[in-house]
């Protein structure tokens, strides 16, 4: 047995038990899963994927004193204008049309993934794309923002990478899983450059399983939850997925099993998340997790692995930019309900029939070579 | 003894004259008559995963390959691991095929160029070159347990 599988068994044993689910406050419905433009023969999609629960309309008891919005852009990865602007368009469509919500959203939550080299100018550049919106804004940090000069400016940019705060009933956390990764620059005298070479490829295998959470932050987060009512909602934003997702790509946290145990008090827990550039939905014990669009380029999903309530994406026109992308509304209503929309730019993203889902499957695939043979 | 040498070398004259003339069509003689040793297969192996090793570079952007093979894969700072962590959603067990965005049937050679051309905005690179043969050996050696199934769209 490979040591993914084993991880995956565990996984199951620990986090999957019978009759752990998420609340049943927070029933999935029918709703918004599919685009809005994509409504029009809905009732034959629904039919043909009847047994694939819909995603994203969550019913939070308790949540919600009066209905509010709030937006979610992620993974920009922005290269400096003088590189390229196919990246640069897309966060300025996405920008204005956060800016033009109406009524406006109450915040944005920025996921990470802000440059995509780690640079100053590419993070000024998305701090000045980003100005167009004026509601509030927070931002989490993703790996390709840290690891140059390992959170300096970002720092100076944005504070303190982990936050909390309560809004309309709701307890949100924002969390850093990027900037725990392991020493492995030292001891081979890494430039700045190449270590942000490393984290900057995703199907790298020298920078190791960096993605986590850490142990100080977890008390950290055991500690902020400690006065919050463990049926009240809580809201955790974070770039990675809080559970296991194919490590091979590091779209998982390491402490994964340490972070269930503290969350899984709490009944109404939803994890929004970047860094998979892909529709994700998953439930681990009390917790779902939805996983989001990136602005620059949609990534293929893993050669296995896929949580099982996922209704993917399907494969995406390479030489459309705008295909495949798009950024989130989320609309917490007063009935108690929080509706995720993906704004698509596109039409045709969400597997309209099998023989589109089946068009990612057949790969088996096999890490990359170079890394080992490399000097490192 | 003397008798069995005798009988053996006679053998191999009588075989041999069909061989030589068979041998006048496809090549040297000798190449198909020298067993292949385990180090002969060793040496093959590693002639293919050197190439695999330069193609896996091609493919994550290094520019220091791309250099020593006069190349230019990309003028937008996109890689092809970008869009395709462990050559993901290459599908090359599915070509030759119909390709949609090229609107032609294409071989992957074609795809790659396609790539290198459009999303990447490099410069198209020779069917026989080495940078092509390099690349097409990584994505078939990270692919190597897929399923032959051409034309499939």
């Amino acid at each position: 047995m490979s040591e993914l599988d084993k991880v995956r068994r565990e996984m199951a044993t620990v986090l999957q038990q019978v009759g752990v689910r998420p609340d049943p406050s927070l029933r999935i419905t029918r709703r918004t899963f599919v685009h809005k433009s994509c409504l029009v023969g809905a009732a034959t999609v629904a039919e043909t994927f009847a047994w694939w629960p819909l995603l994203n309309t969550l019913d939070v008891a308790y949540a919600a004193e009066a209905p509010f919005k709030f937006a979610w852009i992620s993974d920009t990865h922005l290269y400096p204008k003088s590189l390229n602007t196919r990246f640069v368009d897309k966060v300025v469509r996405a920008a204005k049309e956060v800016q033009a919500m109406s009524p406006p959203a109450d915040f944005l939550i920025f996921g990470g993934d802000l440059a995509q080299l780690g640079k100053v100018e590419e993070l000024e550049l998305g701090v000045e794309i980003l100005k167009e919106i004026n509601i509030r804004k927070v931002f989490i940090p993703g790996e390709h923002d840290w690891y140059l000069d390992m959170g300096k400016k970002w720092g100076e940019l944005f504070g303190q990478p982990n936050w909390t705060f309560d809004h309309k009933g709701v307890r949100f956390v924002g969390l850093d899983t990027v900037s725990r990764g392991p020493d492995y620059w030292t001891a081979k005298k890494m430039s700045p450059e190449e270590r942000m070479g490393h984290m900057a490829t995703l199907d790298g295998t020298v920078a190791g399983p960096w993605a986590g959470v850490g142990r100080d932050q977890l008390d950290w987060l055991a500690a902020t939850l400690a006065n919050w009512d463990r049926n009240r909602p809580v809201v955790i934003f974070s770039h990675n997925p809080l559970y296991e997702y194919y490590p091979p790509w590091n779209f998982w946290v390491r402490d994964w099993r340490e972070v269930n145990e503290v969350l899984k008090p709490y009944t109404k827990v939803t994890n929004i998340h970047g860094h998979v550039h892909q529709v994700l939905y998953n439930e681990i014990g009390t917790m779902r997790s939805i996983g989001m669009l990136a602005t620059s380029w949609p990534w293929p999903y893993a050669p296995e692995g896929v949580p099982k309530l996922t209704k993917p994406m399907i494969r995406v026109d390479p030489g459309d930019h705008f295909d495949g992308v798009g950024w989130e509304k989320i609309d917490v209503s007063a009935q108690d309900k929080v509706d995720v929309e993906y704004v698509m730019w596109r039409k045709q993203v969400l597997a309209q029939s099998p023989d589109d889902y089946a068009k990612s499957i057949p790969e088996v695939l096999r890490p990359r070579v170079a890394d080992s043979m490399w000097p490192y | 003894m003397g008798m069995t040498a005798s009988i053996t070398c006679r053998f191999i004259l009588f075989r041999a004259a069909p061989a030589v003339a068979l041998a006048v069509l496809v090549g040297p003689a000798g190449a198909h008559k020298d067993p292949v040793t385990p180090q002969l297969l060793n040496s093959y192996q590693q002639v293919f995963m050197e190439q695999v090793r330069k193609g896996d570079l091609l493919f994550h952007g290094d520019a220091a390959t791309e250099e020593a093979m006069g190349v230019v894969l990309s003028k937008t700072g996109m890689a092809c691991a970008m869009c395709h962590p462990m050559t993901a959603d290459t599908h090359p067990a599915t070509f030759p095929k119909y390709q949609a965005q090229m609107a032609k049937f294409a071989t992957l050679r074609d795809m790659i160029n396609w790539c290198i051309e459009k999303p990447n905005q490099g410069e198209k690179i020779a069917d026989d070159s080495d940078a092509m043969k390099a690349l097409e050996a990584y994505i078939y050696w990270s692919q190597s347990g897929s399923v032959l199934n051409p034309g499939k769209f």
